[in-house]
């Protein structure tokens, strides 16, 4: 798995590509978690080049989704594959998650 | 030309052995012709079986054995992970409530619940000392 994170204004943006497991989770957790609980309020995933992800990796979304509602921040996700899409749904995600087709969108979400 | 229909593998407790699992799923599935969905559904079901063996199930700090056998027959195919860890009937577990809002949401228990869902027949059994799940999926 890798990471790409980049700045767009006060948007935070983690691009994930390949698997998203209980190995590379925590690797995630570690990128993902610290920045919100310094004060970053909005978070964007982009999951456009995310091939797999398992239960690991809902706990890391969720973990930083409660942090962020505790915060008054946003979170924001993008690109699904419909795989992935049917995991979130049988978690019951989709219900939570504010999720857009593409990356644009959920910037324009975010920048509100 | 002949297919493959059935693979054995023997895994030791550590997460790192998972990829091979999803690889070796992988390559059986391509052989047979089987949809991305399915194929993505068996992994996610063995990788969710696996990490809670493997991060729950000792606590001796000791290397053990995990076998994972793979049978395709009738376009079905057949999952059998078999392991000495501590009794676990994943059958057991409570449902979590998915639909519970954000902040009450359960951290644990979804990956049974996932499990549960993407597979057709699960059955558990304890025997000779060991924790044997099956688990069938049917493959369109």
């Amino acid at each position: 798995m890798e990471i790409t994170q980049t700045q767009n204004g006060e948007v935070l943006i983690f691009a994930i590509q390949g698997k998203l497991d209980s190995l590379t989770s925590k690797t995630f957790e570690g990128r993902l978690i610290p920045p919100i609980e310094q004060g970053n309020k909005k978070i964007l995933l982009d999951f456009s080049e995310m091939d797999y992800i398992s239960s690991a990796g809902l706990r890391v979304l969720l973990l930083a989704a409660r942090l962020l509602s505790d915060s008054d921040g946003k979170i924001a996700l993008c690109g699904l594959k419909p795989s992935i899409k049917s995991v979130f749904d049988i978690a019951g995600f989709s219900a939570v998650f504010p999720i857009f087709p593409s990356l644009p969108e959920a910037l324009d979400e975010l920048k509100k | 030309m002949s297919q493959t229909n059935h693979l054995t593998l023997h895994l030791k407790n550590d997460l790192a052995e998972i990829e091979r699992v999803g690889e070796a799923v992988a390559a059986l599935c391509e052989e047979h012709s089987v949809s991305a969905e399915t194929v993505y559904a068996i992994e996610l079901a063995l990788d969710e079986v696996l990490t809670n063996i493997i991060t729950y199930g000792y606590d001796d700090g000791e290397e053990h054995e995990i076998a994972v056998r793979l049978t395709l027959v009738d376009r079905e195919l057949n999952l059998e992970i078999a392991d000495d860890a501590r009794p676990f009937n994943p059958l057991d577990a409570p449902t979590p409530d998915v639909a519970a809002p954000l902040q009450d949401k359960p951290l644990g228990g979804l990956g049974i619940h996932l499990v549960r869902t993407l597979m057709d027949h699960i059955e558990y059994k304890r025997e000779h000392e060991q924790n044997v799940l099956i688990m069938t999926k049917k493959i369109a």
